[in-house]
């Protein structure tokens, strides 16, 4: 534990020389279950107002990376700073507080609650209503409420749902409606880091293009910084300005999309499985 | 071909009712009801209860034949749906009589025999149950047949009377209360209806049928163009009729049916207790009976001057101080089961409501709760046991006087749990019910939504418990079983997770119906069981879905179309958590 904090100090010049700032640090982040290794020492920055990918075949470790930078579950060893936080060791929902917010690879609504409760949940953690105050009904919880209601709904027009769907049940949403309504949840609580798990798993040509311009409005819209999970490399290379690969849990590249591209170690990790020994 | 298939769908819906009939008839329920009149020399509610199985299975071979076959093809379905159900009922008739099958099963009497058989002996009793089954297979598939405006007043009015029927051993004694015997000696006869009354029932219900919808549309017409102030005119004005109609509700029901109203109350106030556990946050508590124990049992403690602390508080000074102790038992036993999820849970707080009663009962704390000697003379809850209501002539005693407070912490109940509902805090709790680690990762603190949830739930719970105790001056570890739980659970189920109306309706049916037919005690958690079953294969959402409200609260004008959509469906994810 010790260790991995004095190994964040380290990058920090690299960082300052060339001028970003990093949003999200993860450095020798490595997570074991039960002997297997999922992630091995994985290094790994987010700069703030980037478009960042992770991407790797099928079981490279990318879900186990992402769950716990959202506190799912603590790493085994190494550090994970959010916006200079240490958030090694708390609760997803104190993470989602401090400004992570995230969508499901198989999409994961509030399937019996309404589109509009869906984006309301997501607000959850702006708002500060409490159990009390709603019984008694404080005219700061009404305003709270009045607030949240109108965001809410500006966030379903930004994220293309109709007006009219707002008191249907999710579940009853078609598909692309439901990828663009747990958007809208994840965007409901003001987040400065969205991590988006495969955004277009399951979507034809046509809707993954629009959800890529829409990934890439929203980091210029919002001022937004985005970390991208995809196991589709074609995806990730038209939005994202840098790329971490992973397979078999490690890190095995990272740059631009043009470098990843022409990265040896990737090619034979996505084309030649086999021939790869880790 | 296409016939054929027809045909075999349709007996085997037949046979349905077959087993149905035959099920009723040998666990004893049909001759349970056969001594209680409907229509006096015509009609026992027994004969209902046989009737209802062939008719239902008509109407419904006929629906499920509409969508393919023409109107003949739906009546001949609906006669065969019914000719074999009353076939299968005249089979096990003709064995009963035959041979003596009382040894294995009991209720067979030759009472019973005689009575599916209409006492005309083996051959011509199953002739007869054949033709009826066919009679009332037929008209379940006319009803089908027939246009919505006719079918709607026709089954509203034989409800009706059947409902008038049951309501004999009430309405009569408080009919010759009020002057009004003559009434009574015109609408019943030898404890059910008259024929003449019966028709007159139908006709009055049909007719309100009738006319309710365009009434109706022209009310909602008329005060569409109105304006805003004569519409909050008339919303105060129905408010204020209702409160009248629920203040003066003991003195019209008199004491019998104010004891069932007592009854129904209290489980509307734990039913909307355990509503924001299993119905808002979706956490399964079988062991809900623990906060109605805990309530009773501290009131108890507090108020009786014979309990071991010996305080005889009053039952309002005692009233916080038993909150705050059930709140503190909710966190209790919230958290160890806060990582347990499902049936876990359920397995968990079963236990957990088993352990108090079994605390309460036990030798070790009888100097607290007396074991099984309870606790006795829990002061009446405003401390004296009869109450004189100046002007209006009451006197408020027993029922009648328990039935007002008790009013009064339903409406505050209701009002907690309908503020609550659509707040952020019930929002947290919805997210959680439909998907807890989703629910956590957006930034909701599982931990305090599950714990405050408990606290809540058993804080209204408790409410009932006071006002159990303080009704009957005494407790008795005796009332505080299992079956309790169950039962506020399947009332929340019955009426529809979430669903504050539904809390009501679904007391009514499983406390207040029972009540109203005293035959039913013997065959209550039968029927419970059923009841489950049946919600949760054709309407797991409930009577009252909670959505439908939500949406008429919200009417922004959305279309109706995508409304109607979204009540079709059932909340199949929300019954099974």
């Amino acid at each position: 534990m010790t260790d991995g904090r004095a190994q964040t100090a380290e990058p920090q010049p690299t960082a300052e020389v060339t001028g970003e700032r990093m949003l999200l640090q993860a450095r020798g982040v490595t997570k074991r279950f039960e002997g297997l290794v999922a992630n091995r020492e994985i290094d790994f920055d987010v700069p703030l107002h980037k478009i960042v990918s992770i991407i790797g075949p099928n079981g490279a470790g990318k879900t186990t990376f992402f769950n716990q930078l959202t506190g799912i579950y603590p790493p085994s060893a190494g550090t994970i700073t959010f916006a200079d936080v240490d958030i090694v060791g708390l609760a997803p929902h104190q993470v989602a507080e401090l400004g992570v917010a995230r969508t499901y690879q198989n999409i994961r609504l509030f399937q019996n609650m309404t589109v509009v409760a869906n984006v309301l949940v997501g607000r959850h953690v702006r708002m500060r209503g409490q159990w009390y105050q709603a019984i008694l009904g404080s005219a700061g919880t009404r305003s709270e409420e009045r607030t949240a209601l109108e965001r809410a709904r500006e966030l379903l027009e930004l994220c293309g749902l109709r007006r009219s769907v707002e008191h249907q049940l999710a579940k009853n949403l078609p598909y692309g409606d439901q990828r663009r309504l747990e958007v809208a949840r994840a965007l409901a609580s003001e987040p400065k880091l969205v991590l988006l798990d495969e955004p277009t798993a399951g979507m034809n040509p046509g809707e993954t293009r629009q959800m890529t311009d829409f990934i890439g409005r929203l980091r210029r819209d919002l001022q937004l910084t985005i970390l991208l999970i995809e196991h589709d490399m074609k995806v990730v290379m038209g939005v994202s300005e840098r790329i971490t690969v992973l397979d078999y849990g490690e890190k095995i590249a990272e740059g631009t999309p043009a470098e990843i591209r022409a990265n040896p170690r990737v090619i034979e990790a996505y084309l030649g499985k086999q021939a790869h020994t880790a | 071909m296409r016939q054929a298939s027809h045909l075999r769908g349709a007996a085997i819906l037949g046979l349905w009712a077959g087993a149905l009939m035959l099920y009723l008839s040998t666990v004893g329920i049909v001759l349970a009801f056969a001594e209680r009149n409907t229509v006096t020399g015509v009609l026992t509610l027994g004969r209902v209860m046989l009737a209802v199985p062939p008719l239902a299975v008509g109407y419904v071979a006929a629906r499920r034949i509409h969508a393919v076959g023409g109107p003949g093809s739906r009546l001949i379905g609906g006669t065969l749906a019914g000719a074999v159900g009353g076939g299968l009922l005249a089979i096990g008739l003709i064995i009963a009589s035959a041979v003596d099958i009382r040894e294995i099963l009991v209720r067979v009497s030759s009472g019973l025999i005689d009575f599916v058989g209409f006492g005309q002996g083996a051959a011509i009793g199953a002739f007869l149950n054949i033709a009826f089954g066919a009679v009332l297979g037929l008209t379940g598939a006319a009803l089908h047949a027939a246009p919505p405006r006719f079918r709607r007043p026709i089954v509203a009015g034989a409800l009706g009377v059947v409902v008038m029927s049951m309501l004999e051993p009430f309405l009569r004694p408080r009919l010759q209360e009020f002057e009004l015997g003559f009434l009574s000696r015109l609408l019943y006869e030898s404890r059910g209806l008259s024929i003449a009354s019966a028709l007159v029932v139908f006709g009055i219900v049909a007719g309100a049928v009738v006319a309710w919808r365009p009434t109706r549309a022209t009310v909602r017409r008329r005060l569409g163009a109105a304006g805003p102030e004569a519409q909050s005119t008339v919303r105060w004005a129905s408010i204020l009729v209702l409160i009248l109609l629920l203040l003066s509700l003991p003195q019209l029901a008199g004491p019998l049916l104010s004891q069932v109203l007592v009854l129904v109350g209290l489980y509307v106030l734990l039913g909307l207790g355990l509503n924001i556990v299993v119905g808002y946050a979706g956490l399964l508590d079988l062991g809900y009976v623990a906060f109605y124990a805990v309530g009773s049992y501290l009131t108890a403690l507090l108020t009786s001057p014979t309990s071991s602390l010996g305080w005889a508080l009053p039952f309002w000074v005692a009233l916080p101080i038993v909150v705050v102790g059930a709140a503190a038992t909710g966190l209790f036993i919230g958290a160890p089961v806060l990582r347990l999820r499902g049936d876990y849970l359920a397995i968990v707080t079963l236990g957990f409501g088993e352990i108090a009663r079994i605390l309460f009962l036990s030798d070790a704390l009888k100097p607290w709760f007396g074991g099984t000697q309870g606790i006795l003379s829990v002061a009446p809850i405003f401390g004296v046991s009869a109450v004189d209501v100046p002007l209006l002539g009451w006197r408020l005693t027993g029922p009648t006087l328990t039935y007002y407070p008790l009013l009064l912490f339903c409406i505050v109940a209701a009002f907690v749990a309908s503020r609550l509902k659509y707040s952020r805090t019930g929002r947290a709790w919805n997210a959680m019910r439909e998907d807890e680690d989703v629910a956590e990762a957006t930034g909701i603190s599982t931990v305090n939504y599950k714990l405050l949830a408990f606290a809540l739930g058993a804080s209204v719970g408790c409410l009932g418990g006071a006002v159990f105790s303080t009704h009957l001056q005494s407790v008795f570890p005796g009332s505080f079983n299992i079956l309790v739980s169950i039962t506020v659970l399947a009332i929340v189920i019955l009426g529809g997770m979430g669903s504050i109306p539904g809390v009501v309706v679904g007391a009514l049916a499983l406390i207040g119906l029972p009540e109203l037919l005293r035959e039913f005690a013997e065959f209550k958690l039968l029927v419970y069981g059923a009841v489950l079953v049946i919600m949760m294969l054709l309407r797991p959402e409930g009577l009252i879905p909670d959505y439908v409200r939500r949406r008429e609260l919200h009417d922004e004008g959305t279309d109706p179309i995508a409304g109607t959509g979204a009540v079709g469906l059932p909340a199949g994810g929300g019954g099974a958590s």
